[in-house]
């Protein structure tokens, strides 16, 4: 029950940024899968006691890699499937959290929480950058189905 | 391959004004590049340099010749318009496989400009759905999804019409989050909220710069260093934008003493 409802909001989240930032309607789908993917992987490293940090690398590894296996099978950049589905991943509740504790004055807090963030950024550049260190030639088998022009 | 003057000089339009609509809408920098170089290929211009930055395109051919040709664009960062890479991007494809003429890929890619938004309530209520599902994802029950909902939908419509009158970003994102704060925090202080701060956190996600993070992250370990850091620093300004509007919010509620909230 608490999985579903997490896949549905991490879905529904993802399709709000697909929808505003004006991915190809055949794509929608596809952008929503790669979201509720992602989230996934976040929950079981979670579950499995990695910390916010090594989820949220493992998480955005796992991200990069779907969106460039959708790229290959559907044809279509891979920043549009990474672009809409590392939303749940971006540390937005860090940011606040940050914010909020320094105005409060709990610098203690508001450290805490400021290198956390940090660290989930860290955590998601490096994710990136792993996922995209995979050579493109691994994915190309899978869109064989036309001559394959350009990326 | 020899081509004639106008011919060169068109090709050269058409693929800079290509590049230039690539970059509008947020594709990376090395995909501009290599789709400017790969048409003009295609076309037959083998002698060509093209400089692309997150905010410019800069492209000669045929130097040493008498048709020879510079283009300059100053391209400001745009909006990201995923479907219009994705039609650039096809475009280039069938322009690359020789299945489409000059004239038949300007044609087209004024048509892909001109497809039309999505519109504006659509976008409110998409806002909307992505605040409620994101304060979800972060631990907010009912209430919070409901109050997310609305803050995400006025938040849009805030920042819909901000642009329209041609605010700037850094304004839209303080006061953006500033609004989301003080709503949630003023309906926690009337009783109607347990968790304020789940329904902040929702309603200030459309503002969150995680494109603007994504895309620099790849412009800099691709080696584009300018590019890159002209996003990072976007995205290091709205982060910050996004902290002093919820932190000024935050204050002026513990002036008032409902600090704890």
């Amino acid at each position: 029950m608490y999985i579903a409802g997490q896949l549905i909001a991490a879905m529904l989240g993802t399709l709000a940024f697909v929808i505003i930032f004006h991915a190809p309607k055949n794509e929608y789908m596809f952008c929503a899968l790669n979201g509720v993917l992602g989230w996934l992987a976040y929950l079981i490293f979670m579950e499995w006691g990695a910390g916010v940090t090594i989820a949220s690398l493992g998480a955005t590894l796992i991200l990069t890699l779907v969106a460039r296996v959708l790229s290959a099978i559907r044809r279509c950049p891979a920043t549009i499937f990474l672009v809409t589905g590392i939303f749940t991943l971006v540390p937005g509740a860090g940011i606040y959290y940050t914010a909020y504790y320094l105005l409060m004055n709990d610098l203690a807090l508001c450290t805490a929480k400021g290198i956390e963030t940090f660290k989930v950024a860290g955590a998601i550049v490096l994710g990136i950058v792993f996922g995209f260190a995979v050579p493109q030639s691994w994915f190309n088998q899978l869109g064989r189905k036309e001559k394959h022009v350009g990326k | 391959m020899v081509v004639g003057m106008e011919e060169s000089q068109r090709i050269l339009k058409l693929a800079v004004a290509m590049g230039e609509v690539l970059l509008k809408s947020g594709g990376e920098i090395y995909r501009v590049q290599e789709t400017v170089e790969r048409i003009l290929e295609a076309y037959g211009i083998d002698d060509y340099h093209v400089f692309v930055v997150s905010n410019g395109i800069f492209a000669t051919i045929h130097e040493d010749r008498e048709d020879r040709g510079s283009m300059v664009r100053n391209v400001p960062l745009g909006s990201l318009h995923l479907g219009r890479i994705a039609q650039v991007n096809q475009l280039s494809r069938e322009i690359c496989s020789h299945n489409c003429t000059v004239e038949e890929a300007g044609e087209r890619l004024r048509a892909c400009q001109q497809e039309d938004d999505i519109g504006w309530v659509k976008k409110v209520l998409a806002g909307g759905m992505g605040s409620s599902a994101f304060s979800y994802l972060y631990g907010g029950r009912g209430a919070e999804c409901v109050v997310a909902f609305f803050l995400g939908m006025l938040l849009m419509m805030f920042v819909q019409a901000a642009e329209k009158g041609n605010v700037s970003k850094f304004i839209i994102n303080i006061i953006g989050s500033a609004m989301v704060t003080v709503i949630s925090f003023g309906l926690s202080a009337a009783g109607l909220l347990l968790m304020a701060d789940k329904a902040v956190i929702g309603g200030i996600i459309p503002l969150v710069p995680g494109v603007a993070l994504t895309t620099s992250i790849r412009e800099l370990f691709n080696g584009d260093y300018l590019s890159g850091s002209i996003h990072l620093a976007d995205a290091l300004m709205t982060a910050t934008c996004i902290a002093v509007g919820v932190g000024a919010a935050v204050r002026v509620f513990q002036l008032f003493g409902w600090a704890g909230l």
